[in-house]
């Protein structure tokens, strides 16, 4: 019977795209995200362009700070709240102290709130684009550059940048015994 | 077949009549909370309405039109101007539903003027409060009673415990009449902050950031629990707000407020 | 087609006997049977550990299991009542009817027919096996959020290997439904002369084959993310857990009308049966059945409402998902008007048909209150969600299931069920039913979350009413496999028109149906 035979096959084709499709949903998500906003995700490779132009308005950033799964770390914002001009490149830094026994690797994962305004929060320079190695009992100053795009709407609140630092000492420990 | 209508109109009287059996949610005490209820009540009553009207012609229909009372059967079964009103009735509700909605919507997500910054962050299986600007931070969990009690096997009679599975041993001080703002992450599951009159939930994830905000407009004590599945306890990790006039909110402050340096040295 | 048919009437001649019979058999009718059995334990497994959950909750305070083990109850029931009783119910249904109402000898596919079965007992027995390990069964819930459930002992990866089975054998009997229903109808018999109950499962099976890929995809890489170290789902290496549930419920609201569409079908081919009189707005049934399977491919966010999308996205997910009650209530209406001005009887499959209609549309009320983003800040997750979802799957799909099963047991049997028993069945259900659910709307509004093994005192009374409910509905279940067993021992005397209103080419075989439904296509004008 050639035409179940060929019923067979287009409903197969579909079965093998839908769970391709599956996995396209990934990207397809990080891309919906950077567009929207959706999870206040920032830029994880450090911003290059020079089209950014300084305003003569200001916007209020907090910071704000978590250790994950109660890692023995202290991890917390040097200044906890900057008054900053768009458009106009500026630095700070968190600080992170080992309170461990043993030397740690972390990363840090980055979040802003509200999220619609993740895509104008630019940053040049950041800790969070690389792993960190601390000893034990070592304190780290980790350093952010980051310029407000002058794209950003006007009339909006302070917007609220959050870093979470995760152990992965574990993972980085595995993947190099491989 | 008639109970249904009983229960219909018992619905209907419920929020008078059964006031405490609990049957309704609660009105709220801040702006966020009003909205929802109102909404809530507004959507309730327009189903009701629908319900009756629909149910009514079908028992109508099953009274009137059986074999028994020797009805035959007529031998229309279709009228595309019927098909089209009922369609476009529908749709013409669900858009007089959707603006309020939608209004309310854009209400709750504005989080702009607040006044003070409280970030929430949920644990397995306690919540950590931190007030950004005021540098007060502590933790929050299950009160000891309550978590006697509700060991299997405790022979303690619920009962008898204060507000049980409601209490906890540090209570979050929020002022009245401020907006203020909930930050809201986890520490290692995704977990969820509601109390009812007060605001309605929203996830707390690891790793990610969200927000709401409140403006409580009565001094009092709000309870909630956590309302994502985190895991073996997440029954026990209940949250206690309490409202009080901003003087009593400044005066609470300057006592509990730490130093921030002092903290980084531990 | 005449090839296929020399081919299975090959082996009805070498047809074993006893137990291999039933494992080797490719014959729909057998194979339906199995679905259907297999169904009927699923739903007294799934029920058992409902009761074990309702048992707990009886009253405030821990006096039976400890919080882990509860959410392993939890998430069990949700599993087993999903993928265990339900769907293969509609499998088995569409196994027993399908040839007969288009006019076919057999399945288009007999033997993947037999294996989409039989993959079924050992994806289950591996499944409830996970209850029996040190580290318990699943504790997640059935919806499996990531973190949670990477911190899940050793049954992960069973879970998942039984969900990957369970897939599989529901996408074969999916091909095998589209395949027969494309390919094998009687001559004459065009799409839009098909039955309604042919229409809702071909759509049903294109949902399946569109759903359940995904779901494969998303727990695969629960299981990469646990054991392979790959990130989809954890922050720390640059993923998302949300994203999880957006691909999860991109499967798993389709999911939801996988499981209620078979049962409009059946609703839809019931109600004009005992109303002597033709569906009303047939073509109208077959759009809304279509609209709202489309419809559920972009609703999914709905369920997620609180994770913190930004503010177009809830606008967007309120709508499409309000919308859904447009054509939802063209079939409301359309049962409605079909019983307008009819010659009713309320034989059994006729009262579960009704409490149908009344039950679900009561779900569907709750359903579109969930709808509104601003409420659902407060509904979401409570027990209002609970008595919302058991409305349309319990007095909704179980119950259409249950009149399919009394409306056509005369034909699979030849033999008539007690129509007194039946009746009393129907009321202790509904009654039952009733008592179980209704409740939770109203602890469920008060304040009290799902999946929590103790509550606070406040939320005492109804769920001593619920918990009561719950073992009277589980009794009267006991009543319904009485009845089946009963009516087993019947001499065979039913007639090949069983109901005075039925239509259709099944009541044109004799009773019961024989091996093979329809050797030559009967003619349809
Ligand atoms: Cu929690």
């Amino acid at each position: 019977m050639a035409s179940v035979r060929s019923t067979i096959t287009k409903l197969s084709i579909v079965v093998v795209a839908m769970y391709g499709f599956s996995y396209a949903l990934v990207p397809i998500y990080d891309t919906f995200c950077e567009i929207t906003g959706l999870n206040g995700k920032t830029n994880d490779v450090a911003y290059t362009g020079n089209d950014i132009k300084k305003e003569n308005r200001f916007v209020k950033i907090k910071f704000i700070s978590n250790v994950a799964n109660s890692a023995p770390l202290y991890f917390e914002p040097a200044v906890t709240e900057m008054t900053v001009q768009v458009g106009k490149p500026y630095n700070t830094h968190y600080v992170m102290k080992n309170n461990s026994s043993k030397q740690l690797h972390t990363t840090a994962s980055p979040s802003v709130t509200p999220g619609k305004y993740a895509e104008y929060f630019k940053k040049i320079e950041c800790f969070c684009f690389n792993q960190q190695t601390i000893n034990s009992g070592e304190i780290k100053d980790l350093g952010i550059q980051f310029v407000v795009d002058d794209d950003l709407p006007t009339n909006i609140g302070d917007i609220v940048l959050s870093y979470t630092m995760f152990d992965i000492t574990n993972n980085v420990m595995e993947s190099s015994k491989l | 077949m008639n109970r249904l209508s009983i229960l219909l109109i018992i619905m209907m009287s419920s929020v008078s009549s059964f006031a405490d059996w609990e049957v309704n949610m609660p009105r709220g005490v801040s702006p966020t909370a009003n909205a929802a209820y109102d909404l809530h009540m507004l959507i309730f009553y327009i189903t009701v309405v629908i319900g009756i009207i629909v149910f009514g012609v079908m028992f109508y229909s099953i009274f009137h039109h059986r074999k028994s009372k020797g009805a035959k059967p007529a031998s229309f079964h279709e009228s595309t101007t019927v098909e089209i009103i009922w369609t476009v009735i529908p749709f013409v509700i669900l858009v007089g539903m959707a603006v309020p909605a939608t209004k309310t919507l854009i209400m709750m997500e504005d989080t702009r003027d607040s006044e003070i910054t409280l970030k929430v962050t949920g644990y397995q299986w306690m919540w950590k409060y931190d007030y950004v600007e005021d540098n007060v931070s502590f933790f929050s969990k299950l009160d000891n009673k309550s978590n006697e009690a509700r060991q299997l096997g405790s022979k303690i009679d619920v009962n008898k415990v204060d507000n049980y599975l409601l209490n906890v041993d540090n209570e979050v001080v929020l002022p009245t009449d401020t907006k203020v703002r909930i930050l809201l992450t986890a520490s290692d599951v995704i977990h969820a902050w509601w109390v009812p009159e007060i605001t309605g939930k929203k996830d707390a994830i690891p790793g990610y950031i969200n927000e709401l905000w409140v403006d409580i407009k009565k001094p009092g004590v709000y309870r909630g629990q956590c309302t994502e599945l985190c895991g073996k306890d997440h029954g026990f990790m209940p949250i206690v707000v309490r409202a009080v006039p901003r003087q009593e909110y400044v005066k609470w402050v300057s006592l509990n407020q730490k130093n921030r340096v002092a903290d980084k040295s531990e | 087609m005449s090839t296929n048919i020399d081919h299975i009437k090959e082996e009805h001649h070498h047809q074993p006997s006893g137990l291999m019979r039933w494992i080797t058999t490719t014959n729909h009718k057998d194979i339906g049977s199995l679905y259907l059995w297999f169904s009927l334990l699923m739903f007294f497994i799934g029920g058992f550990m409902a009761l074990i959950i309702r048992a707990e909750l009886f009253q405030p305070g821990l006096q039976l299991v400890v919080p882990g083990f509860f959410n392993q109850m939890t998430t069990m029931h949700a599993l087993i009542m999903i993928f265990g009783a339900l769907m293969p119910a509609f499998v088995g249904l569409a196994n027993w009817q399908l040839p007969m109402m288009i006019g076919a000898p057999d399945m288009a596919l007999p033997r993947l027919n037999n294996w989409s079965f039989w993959i079924l007992p050992f994806a289950f027995a591996m499944l409830i096996s996970t209850l029996f390990f040190e580290s318990g069964g699943p504790a997640a819930g059935w919806t499996l959020y990531p973190p949670l459930s990477l911190q899940g002992g050793n049954s992960m990866p069973f879970v998942i290997f039984s969900l990957h089975l369970l897939g599989a054998s529901s996408i074969l009997g999916a091909i095998n439904v589209i395949a027969t229903i494309l390919n094998m109808r009687a001559p004459g018999m065009t799409l839009m002369k098909m039955p309604i109950f042919v229409w809702t499962w071909l759509i049903t099976a294109f949902l399946l084959i569109a759903a359940m890929p995904v779901l494969a995809g998303a727990i695969t890489m629960l299981l990469t993310d646990r054991f392979y170290g790959t990130s989809f789902f954890t922050a720390a290496g640059g993923g998302d857990p949300v994203l999880f549930q957006h691909i999860f419920w991109f499967f798993g609201h389709p999911e939801v009308y996988i499981l209620i569409l078979p049962a409009f079908g059946i609703i839809s081919t019931i109600i004009p049966a005992f109303s002597r009189k033709k569906l009303f707005g047939y073509d109208s049934m077959v759009y809304a059945t279509a609209s709202i399977a489309l419809l559920s491919f972009i609703v999914w966010a709905h369920h997620m409402f609180t994770v913190g999308m930004p503010l177009a996205g809830e606008i967007f997910f309120m709508f499409t998902t309000m919308l859904i009650a447009v054509p939802t209530g063209v079939k409301v209406f359309n049962w409605v008007a079909t019983m307008w001005k009819g010659s009713m009887t309320f034989e059994t499959p006729m009262l579960f048909s009704l409490a149908f209609i009344i039950l679900f549309t009561i779900g569907g009320f709750s359903g579109l209150m969930l709808a509104i983003t601003p409420a659902d800040f407060q509904y979401h997750d409570t027990y209002f969600v609970v008595a919302h979802f058991h409305y349309v799957l319990v007095p909704g799909a179980i119950f259409a299931v249950i009149a399919a099963v009394y409306y056509w047991l005369p034909k699979w049997t030849g033999k008539m069920y007690n129509e007194t028993l039946g009746k009393v069945h129907f009321w202790m259900t509904t009654v039952f039913v009733n008592i179980t659910f209704f409740p939770m709307h109203f602890v469920g509004l008060a304040g009290m979350p799902r999946r929590i093994p103790d509550y606070a005192v406040q939320f005492t009374d109804f769920n001593m009413i619920a918990s009561v409910g719950a073992f009277g509905f589980g009794l009267s279940q006991l009543l319904f496999v009485y009845i089946l067993f009963q009516t087993l021992r019947q001499p065979v005397t039913a007639a090949d028109k069983s109901w005075e209103g039925a239509e259709g080419l099944e009541w044109t075989l004799p009773s019961p149906a024989p091996y093979h439904s329809f050797d030559t296509p009967p003619k349809v004008d």
